[in-house]
C-alpha cells in the first residue's frame, strides 16, 4: 500500500480551503434533501450536477460525493423524531429511534445516530482504502446464490424480532413476505395481486408500508390519547447537548456492535445487487439477535438505533468501490455519481488505481471526512430539532401525517399509495393496539423481493447445485446457527424465568 | 384562460393557414407561434425516476428547448412505473395544448403490438416532437466465455445464457427474438438482472452474454470485460464497421422481418412525445425547438463529456418511423407473441 499517496492526500485535502469549502456546502445540502421526506438524496443530487459542470474533475467528484455521503445521516432525523423515514434506507432505524424520542430520549437517539452514521461512514471509507489491492475476488465471490441466503438470514430475524409472540411474529412475517409478492412476477412477467392496477406493478412501496405501520398508527394512538410522548417536567423543550453527548457515548459503548455492523454494512454496499435497504435491515436484526437482552428492541434500545445507521453510512464506502474500478454502480445512487464522473472527465475501471490512485484516495478520505463534519454540523443544531419533536400533540398530529402523506405519494410518485397507506394504517395500528410485533411484516416486505428474485436466478444459473457453492455452505451454517441459537436463548431463558417462579 | 387559449389557438391555425408551414424565423407568423409558449409552463414528463439514462437525456433537452422557446418555463416531472407505461399513459392522457410533452422507452412499441395490459395509449396518433439519439442494439458478450465470436456462439451445442432485465421488458424481448430469427442459435433467457447487474454477473462467468444499447456498454467494452459479437441494425456500421449486422445471417423472411423491429428501435432513441392533438403549427414550434437545442453546440459539447450519444432526428422522420413499425403483418404479431412468452 501506498501509505504517502494515502495520508498525502489527506493532507491536501484537508488544508485545502476551497474543497473543504465546497465540502461545507455540500453537507448542509445532502443532510437537508435526506431529511425531507420524499425528496432525498438522488434528486439532490440530480439537482445539483448542472452546477459542477466544468468544474475541476476533483473538486467536483469531492462536492458530489460528499453531498451523497450524508444523505443518510440526515434521513434519520425524521425517522427518530416523528417515525417518518426519509428513504427506504432509513425504515430500521424507525422501530427503536422513534421509540425513544417517545421515551423522552430523543436527544440521545439522535446523537447516537449521528454518532454511529459518522464512525460507520468513516469505518466504511477505511475499510474501502484497506480492500483496494484485493477488491476483484471479494466482489465478484457473492451471486444471486449468496443474495438468496443472505436474504432468508435476514428473514430468520423475524423469530428473535417477534419477541415473547413468536406464533405472532410469523404469522405477520408471512403476511409480509405475501406483501411482498404482489408486483410482477420475476419469472413469467405476468402481473401478481395488482387488481388491474399499474402501481402494484412495481411492488408495494417500502416507504408507504414503514409509514403505515409507524407513523399513522402513532399518531392515532397519539390523538386518542395513548402513548403520548414523555415531555418531563414540560420546561426543556429544546435537547441538551449532553443527552446529544450522551446518544454519541452510547456508538463507543458498543464499540463491538459498531465495528461488527459498519463491516456488515459496507461488504453488503461492496456487493451490488442486495440494496441498501436490506443493509439497514439486515444489522438491526443482527443487533437484536446478538444482544442479551433482545426484549429491549423495539421499546427503545439505543443498540437499535447505531446498528442500522452505522450500516447506511458504511455502505457507501462499499458501494464506491465497484463503481470506481469496474465502472459497474452498486445502487442507483452510485449510477448517478458515475454518471457524473463521466462528465468531470474522470475514466472509472480497473486502471484507475495505477493511473489516478491520488484521486482514489481523495475521494476515500472525503467520503470519511465529509462523515465526520455532517456529525459535527447536525450535533450543533440538535437542541433546535429537540423543539421540533416536543410540540404538543394537537399542533404535532396533523404536521406529521401532512409529511408522512407526502412522504408515501412522492416515494413513488403515484396517488395511489394514499389509499395503500390507510389500509396498511389500519392494520398497523391493529398490530399496536393489540402487541403484535410489527418489525417481522417489515423485514417480510423488504427482503421478499430479494430473497425470490435471487432465488429464480440462482436456479436458472446452477439449479439446486447452488445450495453446495462454498459460501452458500458457509451462510447455510450462519442460517442453521441462528435458529439454533435462538432456540437454546429461548429455552434457556423459559428455564430461567421457571426457576424464578420456583 | 380556456377562452384565451382558444382564441390563441384559433389565431394560430388562420395565421398558419395564410402561410406555409415552413415555420422558419422572420415571419410574422412564426413570431406569433413562439409567442405561444411566452409566459407558459410547459411539463415535460420522464417516465422513471430521477437519475438513470432517460432522466439524464429528458433534463438535457427540456433545459435547452427552453432557450428556444422564449418566455417559457419548462419543468420536469418523473412518473415513474410499470417500466414506463405510467410514465407513456399520462403524456397521452394529457391535454393537447403543447403545454405537457415527455419521453419513454421506445420499446414500448412491444406492448402496443401485443397489445398488453396497462396500455392506454396508441403511439401512432401521438405527438412526435423529435428524437435525440440512435440506441444501436448489440449483443455484448463476456471475454471470459467460451465464445470468440457470433459464429462460435451459432455453433454452440448447448444453449447460451444471456441476461435480461424483467421478463416482458423491452431488452427481454430483444433477446427472445435473437432466438426466434435463428432457429439453430439455442438462447437461454434468465431475466431479473437489472442496471448493472447483467455485467457483473457476465464478470463472475455466470452468465455469457447479453442484449442491449451499444453506447452503455462502451465502458465495459474498453476495460476488456466483454466484445460487441452481432449488431441489430445497419446504423452501427460507421461506429463499429467490424461488428457483423444480424441480418446477414438471418435466413428467413421472417426473420429478417422481426430484425427490422430491432433496426426500428436501434433508430428510435431517446424521442420527446405529445398527447394526440397538438395544433399542427404548435407541434411545429416544438419540433424546431427541440431541433434547435440538440443542435446547440453547448448541449453536444455537454453531452460528449457525459458520454452520452446525440443523433438527431426530426418529429416528422420519427412519426413515420413508428407508424411503419407497428404496421406489422398478423403472422409477425404472432411469431413476437410466441418470443415474448418463451424463455
Amino acid at each position: 500500500m501506498h501509505l504517502d499517496v494515502a495520508f498525502g492526500t489527506l493532507f491536501n485535502l484537508l488544508t485545502d480551503p476551497y474543497l473543504i469549502g465546497l465540502m461545507l456546502i455540500a453537507v448542509p445540502l445532502g443532510a437537508f434533501f435526506g431529511a425531507m421526506p420524499g425528496l432525498g438524496g438522488k434528486l439532490g443530487v440530480v439537482l445539483l450536477i448542472p452546477f459542477v459542470f466544468g468544474m475541476e474533475p476533483i473538486a467536483g467528484a469531492v462536492l458530489l460525493l460528499t453531498m451523497h455521503s450524508v444523505v443518510h445521516t440526515g434521513g434519520s432525523i425524521p425517522s427518530i423524531l416523528f417515525g417518518i423515514p426519509g428513504d427506504g434506507t432509513s425504515t430500521a432505524v424507525v422501530l427503536d429511534g422513534y421509540e425513544m424520542t417517545r421515551n423522552g430520549e430523543g436527544g440521545r437517539a439522535l446523537g447516537a445516530s449521528f454518532g454511529a452514521s459518522g464512525i460507520g461512514g468513516v469505518l466504511g471509507a477505511v475499510f474501502l482504502g484497506m480492500l483496494l489491492p484485493v477488491l476483484e475476488p471479494i466482489v465478484l465471490a457473492f451471486s444471486p446464490a449468496e443474495f438468496f441466503l443472505l436474504a432468508i438470514l435476514g428473514i430468520t430475524f423475524i423469530a428473535t424480532l417477534s419477541g415473547k409472540n413468536v406464533v405472532k411474529g410469523l404469522v405477520l412475517g408471512l403476511l409480509g413476505l405475501m406483501v411482498a409478492f404482489v408486483g410482477l412476477d420475476p419469472s413469467t412477467g405476468g402481473p401478481r395481486y395488482t387488481f388491474g392496477h399499474l402501481f402494484l406493478w412495481d411492488g408495494i412501496d417500502i416507504i408507504t408500508a414503514v409509514l403505515a405501520m409507524y407513523a399513522i398508527p402513532e399518531m392515532i394512538a397519539l390523538g386518542s390519547g395513548q402513548g403520548a410522548v414523555d415531555y418531563g417536567d414540560g420546561a426543556s423543550k429544546r435537547y441538551k447537548i449532553s443527552e446529544v453527548w450522551d446518544g454519541i457515548l452510547d456508538v463507543f459503548r458498543h464499540w463491538k456492535l459498531t465495528l461488527r455492523t459498519s463491516l456488515i454494512g459496507a461488504v453488503i454496499g461492496l456487493i451490488p445487487g442486495l440494496g441498501g435497504d436490506a443493509a439497514s435491515w439486515i444489522c438491526y436484526g443482527h443487533a437484536v439477535q446478538s444482544s442479551k437482552t433482545p426484549e429491549r428492541f423495539g421499546k427503545g434500545a439505543v443498540e437499535g438505533v447505531i446498528a442500522p445507521e452505522t450500516a447506511n453510512n458504511s455502505k457507501e464506502g462499499g458501494a464506491l468501490l465497484p463503481t470506481l474500478f469496474f465502472a459497474v454502480p452498486g445502487s442507483s445512487g452510485m449510477a448517478l455519481l458515475l454518471g457524473a464522473f463521466l462528465m468531470l472527465g474522470i475514466q472509472p475501471g480497473p486502471t484507475i488505481v495505477t493511473e489516478n490512485l491520488d484521486l482514489v484516495w481523495t475521494l476515500i478520505w472525503a467520503l470519511a471526512v465529509a462523515n465526520v463534519l455532517c456529525v459535527v454540523i447536525l450535533v450543533a443544531l440538535t437542541p433546535w430539532l429537540g423543539s421540533l419533536a416536543n410540540v404538543r400533540p394537537p399542533l404535532l398530529i396533523p404536521f406529521v401525517l401532512v409529511f408522512a402523506l407526502l412522504g408515501s405519494y412522492l416515494s413513488s410518485a403515484a396517488w395511489e399509495n394514499l389509499i395503500l397507506i390507510f389500509f396498511l394504517g389500519c392494520l398497523g395500528y391493529m398490530c399496536r393496539r393489540h402487541s403484535w410485533p410489527r418489525p417481522p411484516f417489515v423485514i417480510g416486505v423488504v427482503l421478499g423481493p430479494v430473497a425470490e428474485d435471487s432465488l429464480h436466478k440462482a436456479l436458472a444459473l446452477w439449479g439446486p447445485s447452488f445450495f453446495l457453492r462454498p459460501l452458500s455452505l458457509i451462510l447455510i451454517a450462519m442460517i442453521i446457527g441462528s435458529i439454533v441459537f435462538y432456540v437454546w436463548r429461548t429455552r434457556r431463558e423459559n428455564a430461567l424465568e421457571g426457576i424464578g417462579h420456583d | 384562460m380556456l377562452k384565451r387559449m382558444l382564441a390563441v389557438a384559433v389565431g394560430v391555425l388562420f395565421l398558419a393557414g395564410c402561410q406555409d408551414n415552413s415555420g422558419a424565423g422572420g415571419e410574422p407568423g412564426a413570431a406569433a407561434d413562439e409567442n405561444y409558449f411566452s409566459g407558459k409552463t410547459i411539463t415535460y414528463v420522464i417516465a422513471t425516476d430521477p437519475g438513470g439514462g432517460y432522466d439524464t437525456y429528458g433534463r438535457m433537452i427540456s433545459r435547452y428547448m427552453q432557450t428556444y422557446l422564449p418566455g417559457s418555463r419548462i419543468i420536469i416531472r418523473n412518473v415513474p412505473g410499470a417500466g414506463h407505461i405510467v410514465g407513456a399513459n399520462t403524456i397521452y392522457a394529457s391535454r393537447g395544448d403543447g403545454l405537457t410533452i415527455g419521453m419513454f422507452n421506445t420499446g414500448l412499441i412491444y406492448n402496443q403490438l401485443l397489445q398488453l395490459e396497462g396500455v392506454n395509449f396508441d403511439l401512432t396518433n401521438m405527438s412526435w416532437v423529435g428524437k435525440a439519439s440512435n440506441e444501436i442494439r448489440v449483443m455484448l458478450v463476456a471475454t471470459n466465455s467460451p465464445y470468440k465470436s457470433f459464429e462460435d456462439m451459432l455453433a454452440a451445442d448447448e444453449p447460451v445464457k444471456f441476461a435480461a432485465s424483467g421478463v416482458g421488458s423491452a431488452a427481454y424481448l430483444d433477446t427472445r427474438i435473437l432466438d426466434t430469427v435463428y432457429p439453430e442459435f439455442d438462447i437461454e433467457t434468465i431475466a431479473g438482472f437489472a442496471g448493472a447487474e447483467g455485467e457483473l454477473s457476465m464478470m463472475r462467468g455466470e452468465l455469457s452474454a447479453q442484449v442491449g444499447i451499444a453506447s452503455s456498454y462502451d465502458q465495459f467494452v474498453a476495460n476488456g470485460n466483454g466484445y460487441f459479437a452481432l449488431a441489430m441494425s445497419q446504423l452501427a456500421a460507421d461506429l463499429y464497421p467490424d461488428v457483423p449486422v444480424a441480418q446477414d445471417y438471418a435466413t428467413t423472411e421472417e426473420g429478417l422481418q422481426l430484425l427490422g423491429l430491432l433496426e426500428a428501435l436501434s433508430d428510435l432513441g431517446r424521442l420527446t412525445v405529445g398527447p394526440p392533438g397538438i395544433p399542427a403549427d404548435i407541434l411545429a414550434v416544438l419540433r424546431d425547438a427541440h431541433s434547435k437545442a440538440v443542435n446547440d453546440p453547448e448541449l453536444l459539447a455537454e453531452a460528449m463529456q457525459i458520454h452520452i450519444p446525440i443523433t438527431e432526428g426530426s418529429g416528422e422522420y420519427v412519426e413515420q418511423r413508428i407508424i411503419e413499425a407497428l404496421n406489422q403483418p398478423a403472422e409477425i404479431v404472432a411469431l413476437l407473441g410466441q418470443a415474448a412468452t418463451s424463455q
